[in-house]
């Protein structure tokens, strides 16, 4: 099977890693059509270069996804409600 | 497969009474301000990285919103064209600030991966999963990363990641199309993916 992907993936009969690596944001929203996500996965499972590449892609978003905690300040809104009837000409 | 991310945005905002804000109706401002007044700091501190810049762009943003109301021309949701008006300030804060100096898209272009004949020119060495787990300033890292991307590619990572914003409610939001959405948040998730590989590698063991 793996032998069969690296020919096909020579002949240009399925994605090379440059290909593969253009997928990688449509793949992790799950928007691939069906048959490239399996190209996709199969390319992924066999390649030494873009398994961990992958793997470092979604490693980087989960991290982003944890974020910093913002702290909104308490008086945030009573601040800008107090510039806003300094300002601005509420007609009621 | 990772889920298809929903926007927690979409899902919880009530509309406001337009008709109530287009009459001047302070009320109908209070309870818009309180409504979007946390979402919105947040964004905008992000980008700015300064509280009370944050809380004075906050106001600038609420009054700039209630003195264009009548231009809002409902192509939108009202809350995308609020944070729009929000999200420019703060990135004309930034700009004006010279705070930090970023990377520009050369730089971007550059922490992208080589191909040569469409194979990887350099092979990605594995990440430690120890280092990655164990690394306790990792956020700070990974912030101070995301601080250098040019102003666009940050407000992106910001508003799609971070805060879970629609593609189409972040292409509004900065007045450009869906697929450059896509590809900047691409490039930039590559371009921190690459600030971050020297953090995280394997350490090779040295020869004693």
């Amino acid at each position: 099977m793996k032998a069969v992907i690296i020919v096909k993936t020579l002949l240009g009969m399925a994605p090379n890693c440059k290909k593969v690596t253009s997928f990688l944001a449509e793949y992790v929203e799950g928007t691939l059509p069906e048959k490239v996500a399996k190209q996709f996965e199969q390319h992924i499972g066999m390649c030494k270069c873009c398994g961990p590449y992958f793997d470092q892609y979604r490693a980087t978003i989960n991290l982003i996804k944890e974020g910093q905690e913002v702290k909104i300040p308490d008086e945030l809104v009573e601040h800008t409600m107090t510039f806003l009837r300094n300002n601005a000409n509420f007609s009621r | 497969m990772i889920e298809k991310a929903k926007s927690p945005i979409e899902e919880s905002i009530v509309e406001p009474d337009l008709d109530a804000l287009l009459a001047g109706d302070e009320k109908a401002f209070e309870l818009l301000v309180n409504q979007e007044s946390p979402r919105l700091f947040r964004i905008v501190f992000r980008i700015v990285g300064d509280e009370e810049e944050a809380k004075n762009i906050l106001q600038e943003t609420f009054l700039q919103a209630f003195q264009r109301i009548q231009t809002f021309r409902r192509e939108s949701k009202f809350t995308t064209w609020l944070y729009a008006i929000g999200i420019n300030l703060a990135r004309g804060s930034l700009r004006k600030s010279k705070r930090m100096t970023s990377l520009d898209d050369s730089d971007v272009e550059r922490l992208q991966p080589s191909f040569s004949k469409g194979m990887f020119v350099e092979s990605p060495e594995s990440w430690d999963p120890l280092r990655l787990a164990e690394q306790s300033d990792r956020h700070e890292l990974l912030h101070r990363a995301i601080d250098n991307l040019p102003e666009d590619y940050k407000a992106i990572v910001i508003l799609r990641d971070i805060e879970e914003h629609s593609t189409e409610e972040v292409a509004k939001m900065l007045d450009i199309s869906g697929g450059a959405v896509r590809v900047r948040l691409h490039r930039a998730r590559v371009a921190l993916r690459a600030m971050l590989n020297p953090h995280f590698q394997y350490q090779r063991q040295t020869a004693e």
